[in-house]
């Protein structure tokens, strides 16, 4: 009797699983044909030799790698490298104080400050770039306003200036919404004990509520960080097109020089690099684990 | 410290509208150029149904959106309800797996698809649009069904299923009306991130299928217009319109909830 309801039960957990298992191939197969197959190539394809139109001829060689040293590219790769850092820092700072302000709101207008931050991350990215041009140019509110006051001819545009105020602005919800979301989980009543206790607003941040946020604090930094390395419109629209960043170099490589090896050895290091960043964060997040269990 | 930090978020929240208040009201702007504000016109917003070009590329994008976003969402929808009663092990790979195109460069997933399609020498056009568009917005969408299939109650299929339902008649029956609010919110999504799509439509499109993004984008290289800035001003409110669509409470658990 008792192997019977067993085997009745192992039946029942049988049947779903394998037709749920069904379930997963078209999602499975769309990652794997249209997203990691294709990275292989692209691997494969920065040691690739290249004939001289830069189509892939096969065969092995460093030597895409080793131009990357060349200060035409390296230039353009450490200041991207810097510029990335730099927006991130900015974003997760600025992004940490918004969501503590949102945090410290009553929950019914939460949602409504939320909201705000939702509309102008979800309106295109272009439209979000090109009203910079409008009002940082020679024609825009600001020129306006210091024409009055005499000063004519005012632009900001293009400028590296312009560069980081459009990363800035592009990415700061996107920093703003993982923060939120762990400040959200934190007891408020932690907060008053340690000002009870007499913890200043500093100590009260540094020893509660930034170290209970930093899984947000690390995703924000993260998910800045990869699609800022891989940014190429602002830097044409607000920069001028002046000091390239890695996504511009990827792109001309691929669309104007038609250097597909080159473009590969490019993208590699980019992606070697995200996977950096994210065993980097991936450590990070678990020796904060490690230091709430300890304590 | 408080009121330093309550100041600088309200000087967030200003930041934020600025260039969405100056587009809607540059669009108006009756002077032909960006220089002065000269009063209000419409001509700009005449001017941009009338730019068979523009229109051409709206096409395009709308229906590279359409077919990415439901595509996108009837796999999320298989993928969310197979994980979703999936005993077995390997639950998190399977989710690390479907998260990757998220986390991968996209502009390097771009370049990827790009050196597949010249390899194989596949014509760019429509269908690698819709391909590349479809690997960006497949995560999002599954991520989206992932976090309301999983809140279902495992015993309603069960029971569907011995009420004598079908697998088909469970799913049209039970999952697809519980699932519906996500089954939006994951199309729309897909919609905008399709529609709004740059980096991947770069390598992408080819001869004759250029998105309105790229057309935007080229025709910035040259100079603001101001019917640009009318075009801006009608993506805000399509923007406004999905938001509203979608609903802010589902918003919020989409951008806040689904990431904590």
């Amino acid at each position: 009797m008792a192997t019977t309801t067993r085997m009745i039960h192992l039946g029942r957990k049988e049947r779903p699983k394998r037709g749920s298992l069904l379930l997963l191939i078209p999602g499975v197969a769309s990652v794997v044909l249209l997203g990691i197959l294709p990275l292989f190539i692209v691997a494969r394809n920065s040691f690739a030799v290249a004939d001289d139109y830069g189509g892939i001829v096969g065969g092995f060689t460093l030597e895409h790698y080793a131009k990357l040293l060349d200060p035409v590219y390296s230039k353009t790769l450490f200041f991207s490298l810097g510029l990335g850092l730099l927006n991130t820092l900015v974003c997760v700072v600025i992004g940490y104080l918004t969501s503590y302000y949102i945090v410290s709101r009553p929950e019914g207008k939460q949602g409504f400050l939320l909201l705000l931050v939702i509309i102008p991350f979800w309106t295109d990215f272009l439209v979000r770039t090109f009203a910079w041009i409008t009002i940082l140019g020679s024609g825009g509110p600001i020129a306006g306003v210091l024409g009055i006051f005499g000063l004519s001819g005012f632009s900001m545009i293009p400028s590296n200036a312009a560069v980081i105020l459009g990363l800035l602005y592009s990415f700061l919800p996107t920093a703003i919404f993982p923060i939120y979301a762990s400040m959200r989980s934190i007891d408020g009543s932690l907060k008053e004990a340690a000002t009870d206790l007499g913890c200043s607003w500093w100590g009260v941040h540094r020893r509660v509520i930034l170290p209970l946020s930093s899984p947000g604090i690390l995703g924000a930094a993260l998910l800045t960080f990869i699609p800022t390395m891989g940014v190429f419109v602002i830097p044409v629209l607000l920069g001028g097109g002046k000091d390239p960043l890695v996504g511009n170099l990827i792109v001309t490589l691929y669309t104007e020089f038609r250097n597909q090896p080159m473009g590969a050895a490019v993208s590699m290091v980019l992606l070697v690099l995200m996977v950096l960043s994210m065993a980097l964060v991936g450590l990070l997040l678990k020796r904060a684990s490690n230091k709430k269990k300890g304590a | 410290m408080d009121r330093i930090v309550n100041g600088i978020a309200r000087g967030v929240f200003v930041f934020l509208y600025i260039p969405i208040i100056a587009v809607i009201v540059y669009s108006f702007n009756a002077a032909g150029t960006n220089t002065r504000f000269e009063g209000l016109t419409l001509q700009w917003y005449a001017d941009l149904f009338q730019d068979g070009a523009l229109m051409q590329t709206l096409r395009t994008s709308a229906i590279v959106a359409v077919l990415a976003a439901t595509v996108a969402t009837a796999i999320g929808i298989m993928f969310a309800l197979g994980l979703a009663r999936y005993r077995g092990r390997g639950k998190g790979g399977f989710m690390a797996l479907i998260a990757l195109p998220l986390i991968v460069p996209e502009i390097v997933l771009g370049v990827a698809l790009l050196s597949v399609f010249s390899a194989t020498k596949v014509p760019l056009g429509i269908v690698t649009l819709v391909l590349g568009h479809l690997i960006v917005s497949l995560p999002l969408a599954t991520l989206v069904l992932m976090s309301s299939a999983a809140m279902l109650d495992p015993s309603l299929p069960e029971a569907a299923t011995d009420l004598g339902c079908t697998p088909w008649q469970t799913f049209t029956r039970v999952y697809f009306p519980l699932l519906r609010p996500a089954v939006v919110a994951a199309w729309l999504l897909s919609f905008t991130t399709s529609f709004s799509n740059i980096v991947m439509s770069t390598f992408l499109s080819g001869v004759g299928s250029t998105t309105l993004p790229l057309k935007i984008y080229s025709s910035l290289k040259t100079g603001l217009t101001p019917s640009i800035n009318a075009l801006g001003a009608l993506l805000i409110l399509l923007t406004l319109v999905i938001v509203l669509a979608v609903g802010v409470s589902q918003m919020r658990r989409i951008l806040v909830d689904s990431r904590s």
